[in-house]
């Protein structure tokens, strides 16, 4: 009964420029880690072959170690690797897999499916029919010719294609990749009788028809709540049969996007507690918007600091949230004098829609802070 | 608080008691010269407020001589409605007593409840200093020290300021009252601004204490330290924000060229994808071999045509050579023709030469005749010039003979009449020589004579004169001379006088002179005679006459020999020779002149003979003509003759060449003649006309085949067959050349993508990305942070300064009360420590700023009094006790300020006690208060009522 674990978009050698460097660089790890990890399951699964379905490698020119680590995570499995080229490691005359090939990174388990050609997979009784991109975008459907491909009747015909199905996702997927281009007929299983069609370049997984689906990535780099981080795993009985699908987890940093108002001390309770529910290792934006008193503001950033530490990146966004020192607050800074005249000030500047309302709370955290500091604020002459 | 009172015993000068009472609530003004007692009262005064009295520190209190004395100060003063007493001995026995209605105090209580009371401390041991000295230490201003500041402000700052919060809070409490009342008054003004004023108001009365000292001050100099790790003073970023900034620009930068490399390489990608598809889709065909198909047809069609055009050329040449022949023989013929012609030409040539020949001939004669003629001229223009010649010769010597005759003619009356002359000159020099005398001789006789007369003269004058008046009849004689009568004699000599009857009487005349004269006498009267003698002349007279005839005949002499002078320069017998020499010339002459006549006469002769024919000619000019002339008509004649040979020889030359030219003609008639006659011409004539026919026909058929081919060639358009060939021999290569080149293309881009595709870029690019990303969030980082502490730093300065403008108001108006008195509109400004700092003065055009410091010492003085002033208003208000002590203030004041600082202190003096102490009484007679003396003060025996002023 043949087996095969659908996954796509690995996207090896992507940066997070929006992060700090070094959650930047354990993110772009996080990627050699998915494949190994899809290796072990593929073993762990024993399936007949790996369909990789477009975009292992994020860009065409990737530095020579980076191709050998790629091909040494996939060592895990020692069946078929096969191999798409998709819209970012498209088989352009000179291309990441040439360079791969010229440096003897490829291994012999690994097929590159650079030709739309039946390739015969006789371990498994299939017969692969790859639609490869040669070109960064094209306007044309690359899996027409799915559709005339003949084969014998007692294989399986597994399609494997990169691209947008036709008026099935929403749109700007991403955001190179505008509709239109690499388009794939949403009934193109049903027109070219496949069996399966495995489909990269969605970074969700989704399910288009019965045979057709998108794995989406192993490990996900947006924060879209889409369901990446995971592979397929798919079981066809025979020719014709319906396909089982079934998703294994394989990421490991689960991204979130946090917007959050404060206006009471419970809502920034409630802040807290969300925080600490949050599973280790994740990767949080946080974007906050209301007020804040002195104290809250002190809670929060003790929260937020230990946040830090436990996840893989924390990202906040204050802009928005003014800092409102109470007359309690005040006091207790001993601000008296002209000093609480421009506590007041600043309080103003923020609350007025100023436009340098961020820098207003900026400078009045930095004066709270220094007061805060100050050396025996009492008993000084 | 207001002094009444005041007594010093033992102190300083003051040895004696010494009391001053009834003082002035107001101004006290106390004079006296120096060393009068003004400071140790001042001393005194200072010495009971601000040193304890169990001090041992004050020992310059006591009268120099007298080490037992212990200084005691008392005084009585007014404070608040109460009169209070101190008593305050110092070193022996020190005590204290300080008394207030129902208050009394001893010791050290009564010197803590002093400084209390005025404001100042106590040292904790020793001598007070000017630190502890609080109030008084600014209001009580030691002698030259008006305009020192700085320090008594320093000490005193912490009473004033306290003073001026009292006066800010009694102003915020009013202003409040203001405002709710205006609130009760507007009832829709909402209330929720209020209590952000109150929380603030009572802040910032709270801060009173500090707002002048570090608290703040220090938050700001915090702000500060942290904004200048950030940016420079002048706004400019530094340390690592600046370092951020330049990194963002350097990995900007790199990211740019990172960027760029990478379109270059997908460019690049594509371009070999371009190429690839090309050679698929073209080279692959060889699309050039079908070019080369058509280049090789086409190349034969032209070769073909190219052979045509051989044979065109071929004929061509033919044609053209037979066109050649035909002219030649053309030629032949016309030459024949022309030869009969030429025959007929010869002969007419013939013909003319002969005419022109004898034209020649004819003019012969006329020629030659005409050369006679001027060859005749010639010759007797030659003759008349020699005559002329000669004429003129004799002419000349003729003029010359005469000229020697009239010389000769001359001199000869020259000479007799030099004869003449000569002889009449001989004969007056013999005359002259008998008339002449020696001239010496005759001068030393007129001298001798001379001397002669003198002596007589002499001998006169000494002579003894004998004068006798004789009886008639009788007589005398004297040196046997006979006298009678009566005269008088004179004796020169001894004389003998004999009277007859008498005797004889010798008269000798007195002195030797007499006898000298005598012989001096004799002796000239024989030079005399000696020299006559030698003259040869009988007298003086005789001689002079003889001199004068002498020089008359001298001077007739000299005429006459000026005359001869005259007429014979070089003398008589120069003349002579000259004479002769004319006459010899004379001689020459004639003899010269006859020769010539003899000469000329024959030789006309023989020219007559020879040429007769000419003698009428010559006759009829005779008249000799003038030489000039003469020349003249021989030149001409010259040129006549000149032409007329060259016409002769010209003739000749004619001649000769007409007889040549009609030799030639007939020569070349009689060679034409031979020709036209020889055997054969007329055999090559018909020759020729025969070959041109033939020629004529073969051109023709040769015109006609060239035409014919040349359409065909035409037709084929060799040069387009040439272009097609060019063209598709062109494009072939082209197709081959374009093939090549995208295969070598290929190849390169190949290589070179292979090489960068090693080295990472989009991974490159990526990790720049990063890179900068993470230094753009530590740059904005930074920028925040900056921005917020320039805002924090700017607020802070913005606050403090309306704080302390605030505090400040106060003391300004006060300040400003006086000092409109004096400066009028002028302002002085105060800093944070409430010193003044800035006199601010309305100028021409714009305000004049000076530091007090920069401000002349009167200056600085002035703006010192008025500021204690000030602060005394200030304190006075907070109800402190104020009391002014100046000693010889305002020294450096010119009139005109010293008028307004008198206006100042009587002002203020209504408000304050004023103590002045003055050596300048003259200065302060019009303030407004009665001086004491303070020697008088001295004088006073018993103080108690003493007091003229007491009332």
């Amino acid at each position: 009964m043949p087996r095969f674990l659908h996954t796509a978009d690995w996207q090896i050698g992507r940066q997070y420029a929006r992060f700090e460097t070094e959650d930047a660089t354990a993110l772009a790890e996080a990627r050699f880690a998915a494949v190994e990890r899809l290796a072990e399951v593929a073993t762990a699964e024993a399936v007949d072959a790996v369909l990789v379905a477009g975009d292992l490698f994020d860009a065409q020119t990737l530095g020579d170690r980076t191709l050998h680590r790629t091909f040494q995570a996939m060592s895990g499995y020692t069946g078929p690797w096969l191999m798409l080229p998709g819209n970012h490691d498209a088989a352009l005359a000179e291309s990441i897999w040439h360079r791969a090939r010229r440096i003897g990174a490829i291994p012999p388990n690994a097929h590159l499916l650079s030709e739309p050609e039946p390739l015969e997979l006789e371990s498994a009784g299939s017969v692969i029919l790859p639609a490869p991109l040669t070109q960064r975008q094209t306007p044309q459907d690359l899996t027409a010719w799915l559709d005339t491909a003949n084969t014998a009747d007692d294989r399986l015909r597994i399609g494997l294609a990169h691209g947008s199905v036709e008026g099935q996702l929403p749109e700007a997927l991403d955001a190179t990749n505008a509709i239109a281009t690499n388009p794939i007929a949403a009934d193109r299983a049903a027109t070219a009788r496949l069996d399966y069609l495995a489909l990269g370049d969605w970074h969700g997984l989704k399910q288009i028809d019965a045979r057709t689906w998108y794995s989406g990535t192993p490990e996900p780099d947006r924060f879209k709540d889409n369901g990446a981080g995971q592979a397929l795993c798919v079981d066809i009985d025979r020719p014709g049969a319906a396909p089982r699908v079934t998703p294994i987890a394989i990421g490991r940093h689960a991204w979130h996007q946090w917007q959050r108002h404060l206006t009471v001390a419970s809502d920034l309770d409630a802040l807290l507690a969300e925080l600490d529910a949050l599973p280790a290792m994740s990767v949080l934006d946080l974007t906050l918007t209301g007020e804040l008193d002195l104290a809250g503001r002190e809670r929060l950033d003790r929260a937020l600091g230990a946040a830090a530490g436990r996840h893989r990146s924390l990202q906040t966004h204050r802009d928005a949230l003014a800092l409102t020192p109470t007359a309690d607050d005040i006091a207790a800074l001993h601000a008296d004098g002209y000093v609480g005249n421009v506590i007041h000030e600043l309080q103003q500047r923020q609350t007025q829609g100023d436009p340098d309302a961020d820098t207003a709370r900026h400078a009045l955290g930095l004066l709270a802070g220094l007061l805060r500091d100050q050396p025996g604020q009492e008993g000084q002459p | 608080m207001k002094l009444t009172r005041l007594r010093l015993e033992q102190f300083q000068q003051f040895r004696t008691p010494l009391e001053i009472t009834h003082l002035d609530p107001g101004l006290n003004l106390f004079v006296g010269p120096n060393e009068s007692g003004k400071s140790t009262l001042v001393r005194a005064i200072r010495a009971a407020f601000f040193e304890r009295h169990q001090t041992n520190s004050v020992a310059h209190l006591k009268p120099w001589d007298d080490s037992a004395a212990a200084p005691t100060v008392a005084l009585a003063f007014d404070w608040q409605g109460r009169h209070w007493t101190l008593d305050k001995r110092f070193l022996h026995q020190p005590r204290c007593d300080l008394q207030a209605d129902g208050e009394a105090y001893t010791g050290s209580a009564a010197d803590d409840r002093l400084a209390r009371l005025l404001g100042y401390e106590f040292p904790g041991r020793g001598a007070s200093k000017a630190e502890h000295r609080g109030i008084p230490g600014l209001l009580w201003v030691e002698q030259g020290a008006v305009q020192n500041m700085r320090d008594p402000v320093d000490h005193a700052r912490e009473h004033l300021q306290t003073a001026l919060g009292q006066a800010l809070e009694e102003g915020v409490a009013e202003k409040e009252a203001e405002e709710q009342g205006a609130d009760n008054a507007n009832a829709d003004n909402p209330g929720a601004d209020n209590s952000g004023t109150d929380n603030i108001s009572s802040a910032l009365g709270n801060a009173l204490g500090h707002v002048a000292s570090t608290t703040g001050d220090a938050l700001i100099a915090r702000v500060e330290k942290a904004r200048g790790k950030l940016l420079t003073p002048t706004g400019k970023t530094t340390g690592d924000y600046r370092q951020a900034e330049q990194d963002c620009a350097r990995l900007a930068e790199e990211l740019d060229t990172l960027d760029r490399q990478v379109d270059a390489y997908r460019d690049q990608v594509d371009r070999l994808g371009e190429l690839q598809r090309q050679r698929r889709e073209i080279d692959a065909h060889r699309p050039w071999q079908a070019q080369q198909q058509r280049a090789d047809d086409t190349r034969r069609q032209l070769d073909a045509v190219h052979a045509r055009q051989q044979d065109q050329h071929r004929e061509q040449r033919e044609h053209d050579a037979c066109r050649r022949q035909q002219t030649l023989y053309r030629q032949q013929l016309q030459d024949l023709d022309h030869q009969a012609r030429q025959l007929e030409q010869r002969r007419a040539d013939t013909r003319q030469a002969q005419q022109h020949l004898d034209q020649r001939k004819a003019g012969d004669d006329a020629i030659r005749q005409r050369l006679q003629r001027a060859r005749a001229d010639y010759r007797h223009a030659e003759r008349a010039l020699d005559a002329a010649r000669r004429h003129a010769h004799r002419r000349t010597l003729e003029a010359e003979q005469q000229n020697l005759a009239d010389q000769a003619t001359r001199l000869n009356d020259a000479l007799a009449d030099a004869r003449r002359l000569a002889a009449t000159l001989d004969e007056l020099t013999r005359e002259h020589q008998a008339q002449h005398l020696d001239p010496d001789a005759l001068r030393r006789l007129q001298h001798i004579e001379a001397e002669r007369d003198k002596l007589a003269i002499q001998q006169q004058a000494i002579a003894t004169r004998l004068a006798y008046r004789l009886e008639d009849g009788r007589q005398l004689t004297l040196n046997d001379q006979p006298l009678s009568g009566q005269g008088e004699q004179e004796l020169l000599a001894a004389a003998e006088l004999r009277i007859p009857g008498v005797g004889q009487l010798t008269v000798t005349p007195g002195g030797g002179d007499v006898a000298d004269l005598a012989r001096r006498q004799q002796r000239h009267t024989a030079e005399r005679d000696a020299l006559l003698q030698q003259l040869g002349v009988a007298s003086l007279t005789d001689a002079d006459t003889r001199a004068a005839r002498a020089d008359d005949l001298d001077r007739r002499r000299q005429r006459e020999r000026a005359q001869l002078k005259g007429l014979a320069p070089r003398g008589l017998d120069a003349l002579a020779g000259e004479h002769r020499r004319i006459e010899q010339r004379r001689e020459q002459l004639s003899q010269e002149l006859s020769q010539e006549l003899s000469q000329e006469q024959p030789q006309e002769r023989s020219q007559e003979l020879t040429n007769t024919e000419t003698e009428k000619e010559l006759q009829s000019d005779a008249a000799p003509l003038d030489e000039d002339a003469a020349r003249a008509a021989l030149a001409t004649a010259d040129e006549r003759l000149k032409a007329a040979e060259h016409a002769d020889i010209a003739h000749r030359e004619a001649l000769s060449l007409a007889g040549q030219a009609l030799a030639t003609a007939e020569a070349e008639w009689q060679r034409q003649h031979d020709a036209l006659q020889a055997p054969g011409r007329r055999q090559r004539h018909d020759d020729a006309q025969n070959a041109l026919t033939d020629l004529q026909a073969r051109a023709d058929a040769l015109a006609d085949s060239l035409a014919r081919r040349q359409r065909e060639i035409d037709a084929a358009d060799p040069d387009g067959l040439a272009q097609d060939l060019a063209r598709y021999t062109r494009a072939a290569e082209a197709l081959q050349r374009q093939a090549d080149t995208r295969q070598h293309e290929i190849h390169e881009l190949h290589i070179r993508l292979e090489t960068q595709g090693a080295q990472g870029l989009e991974e490159q690019r990526d990790a720049a990305r990063q890179q900068h990303r993470d230094r753009q969030r530590r740059r904005d980082e930074l920028q925040r942070r900056a921005r917020a502490l320039e805002l924090l730093l700017q607020l802070l300065k913005e606050q403090r300064q309306a704080v302390t403008r605030r505090l400040q108001a106060p003391l300004q108006r006060h300040l400003d009360h006086y000092l409109k008195r004096l400066f009028p509109g002028a302002e002085l400004s105060v800093d944070a420590h409430l010193q003044p700092q800035t006199l601010i003065r309305p100028g021409a055009s714009r305000a004049e700023r000076d530091d007090l410091e920069a401000l002349s010492y009167g200056a600085r003085e002035q703006m010192g009094l008025i500021s204690r002033l000030a602060y005394a208003d200030l304190l006075r208000q907070a109800g402190r006790p104020t009391l002014i002590i100046l000693d010889d203030a305002l020294v450096h004041c010119d009139r005109a300020r010293r008028e307004q600082m008198k206006r100042i202190l009587f002002d203020a003096a209504r408000r304050h006690q004023i103590l002045l102490f003055t050596c300048h009484p003259e200065h302060w007679h019009d303030l407004g208060a009665a001086p004491r003396e303070l020697p008088a003060l001295k004088l006073a025996p018993a103080p108690e009522g003493a007091d003229p002023r007491a009332t």
